[in-house]
């Protein structure tokens, strides 16, 4: 390379550090597809509920909100739900098992950057979350006729909607596994969590607005993130855009943020 | 420069002094073990040393740069190899995928297929990590250290798990490392393994530093009595021998600070009557000796505190 090439490049440095991101998520997605029986689990259990509660559902209708199909609720409710799963469950369990095995306090002792080694994560668990968006938005098309949204609007809606809502949901991830003691413990607490705020947040049924679900609905993050993938579905225009609950997923997202690099540690818990 | 020098280090967990005023030096292309019971200190000082911890007091250099210091610490850990108790690798990658990936992270690292040889794994090389033996993935673990072409290589029990020959296998590797001028700081409970390898030794107990000093000589074990066992000759009772012996047979054994005079006495005696001194040795303190003399004969007396890594007295 010559001199002047480099010149016009931000500098060698942030670029091999981009180069070392981009070999990263390679590797992760690797190790993550090379169990294929894991992967498989992984991004089909979302997909398997779509299917199961879709087909349950038929053709019947919800009329408390605005007599739309069940199933239109479905898809984009299970979207959510599969970018929950990735990046708060997933991620969580993941990020345990990978401490008390001592490969967080390897990696850390080697020269990768932190930031290189935690973005690289996050982008892995981003990857795994939208190949289950694509799988589910198929499924919804093909397979319900529900209406994808269309319009640039919409589109773009939906996918600032999921990368902030995995990001956010990655954070309490991470901050989630800081308060997980051990591997064995991981699934179990992580789940518990995970499955209690989704029943809190009508997840498998829309929550009638007044009903006292509804009410403590709106202090989780869970609702409004599916509020705010619904409406990308449902709202033509402008409209798609939910502000107030985007908000609030950020804010959630904020205090995990804040709690997992207070919290954060490399090395194993139990020796 | 020495490779490693550290003066006075200090590192407590509440009102613990698990680190207490540490001083040694390695020098560049030595093999230094760190000898101590569980909790003594060893993880914690390797670790500050690592760049993993951070040190409550003391002046700490490592390749000459302050392992306390953030800045620098890409650095220093990309000459750094480590190699941990835990076996550490991702299950589903191969070895060859998993040391690739890892000498990325290295500016100028081993060839991985030179490490993958070195190692002993070139049958393994496209075999996933879970399918390998515990001691394949110790191996394995060994290249992960050594990937980086580090100059200084820690190695924390580097055996422990290993049959006889793979551990012979290990020792052929560090002293080939050696050789070729990387520093090495291992811990270890085997005491024939820091005899075997390491050029200096440091007893750690409590925190402190008991003994340090070539494994030949620690603790002063080249000086003072011998001890000279054989198998007393049938026929013969202690009361007939040349010399004064503790025991009553089959098994003497005679302690003295005259031992060329003693063997003298014994031989000519044997050779007049033409009778053998079956398993005749002569030998001073055992490092093992010296290790439990200083440490407390007892070395379950200390616990380890798994929660803070911190050496909790019982």
């Amino acid at each position: 390379m010559s001199a002047r090439t480099e010149s016009i490049l931000p500098s060698r440095s942030a670029m091999s550090e981009l180069r070392l991101v981009v070999r990263q998520v390679g590797y992760e997605q690797l190790s993550f597809w090379l169990n294929p029986v894991g992967a498989i689990f992984t991004v089909g259990f979302s997909l398997l509920f779509l299917l199961l509660l879709g087909a349950s559902a038929g053709s019947s209708r919800i009329s408390y909100l605005h007599n739309i199909k069940l199933v239109q609720y479905y898809v984009p409710g299970f979207i959510a739900y599969g970018v929950m799963s990735a990046s708060f469950n997933s991620l969580a369990i993941t990020l345990v098992i990978r401490r008390e095995t001592g490969l967080l306090k390897r990696l850390r002792l080697s020269p990768l950057p932190t930031w290189t080694l935690l973005t690289s994560i996050l982008l892995s668990t981003l990857l795994i979350a939208f190949s289950q968006v694509v799988l589910m938005l198929a499924v919804g098309r093909w397979a319900f006729g529900v209406h994808l949204p269309s319009d640039a609007s919409g589109i773009g809606a939906l996918v600032v909607v999921l990368v902030v809502g995995g990001l956010s949901f990655a954070a309490l991830g991470i901050a989630m596994s800081t308060f997980i003691p051990n591997q064995q413990a991981a699934g179990p607490v992580t789940s518990t969590v995970f499955f209690v705020l989704l029943f809190l947040s009508g997840l498998w049924f829309p929550l009638k607005s007044g009903s006292a679900l509804a009410k403590i609905s709106t202090f989780f993050p869970i609702r409004h993130f599916i509020t705010a993938v619904f409406k990308t579905f449902s709202h033509p225009g402008s409209s798609a855009w939910s502000g107030h609950d985007l908000l609030i997923v950020v804010i959630w997202g904020v205090v995990g943020a804040v709690v997992a690099l207070r919290r954060f540690q490399w090395a194993p818990h139990q020796t | 420069m020495p490779a490693v020098s550290v003066h006075g280090l200090v590192r407590s967990y509440g009102q613990l002094r698990a680190v207490d005023g540490v001083s040694f030096e390695v020098d560049a292309g030595e093999v230094f073990a760190l000898l101590g019971p569980n909790g003594a200190g060893k993880t914690t000082t390797i670790e500050i040393l690592e760049g993993f911890r951070e040190r409550d007091a003391g002046e700490v250099r490592v390749l000459g740069i302050d392992p306390g210091d953030r800045r620098s610490g890409r650095r220093l850990r990309s000459q750094l190899g480590v190699v941990l108790q835990e076996l550490a690798v991702e299950p589903f990658l191969s070895v060859r995928q998993v040391l690739a990936r890892n000498a990325g992270y290295y500016p100028a690292p081993r060839p991985v297929g030179e490490v993958i040889e070195l190692i002993g794994l070139a049958e393994k090389a496209d075999a996933k990590v879970k399918t390998l033996s515990g001691g394949q993935q110790r191996r394995l673990d060994v290249g992960l250290g050594i990937v980086g072409n580090p100059a200084l290589l820690f190695l924390d029990e580097p055996t422990t798990g290993l049959d006889p020959a793979g551990r012979r296998t290990s020792w052929e590797l560090v002293r080939r490392l050696a050789g070729e001028g990387t520093t090495v700081i291992l811990t270890t409970h085997y005491m024939e393994e820091a005899e075997a390898l390491a050029d200096q030794v440091a007893i750690i107990a409590s925190g402190k530093i008991v003994a340090h000093g070539p494994p030949a000589s620690l603790g002063g074990r080249d000086q003072g009595a011998a001890t000279i066992r054989f198998q007393l000759p049938a026929g013969v009772t202690p009361a007939n021998l040349p010399v004064a012996v503790v025991g009553e047979g089959p098994s003497i054994e005679l302690r003295t600070d005259r031992e060329l005079e003693a063997l003298y006495e014994l031989t000519r005696w044997a050779l007049e009557r033409e009778v053998q001194l079956t398993g005749l040795t002569v030998s001073r303190h055992t490092l093992e000796d010296v290790y439990l003399q200083l440490t407390g004969a007892d070395p379950d007396r200390f616990q380890t505190d798994s929660a803070a890594g911190a050496p909790v007295r019982e």
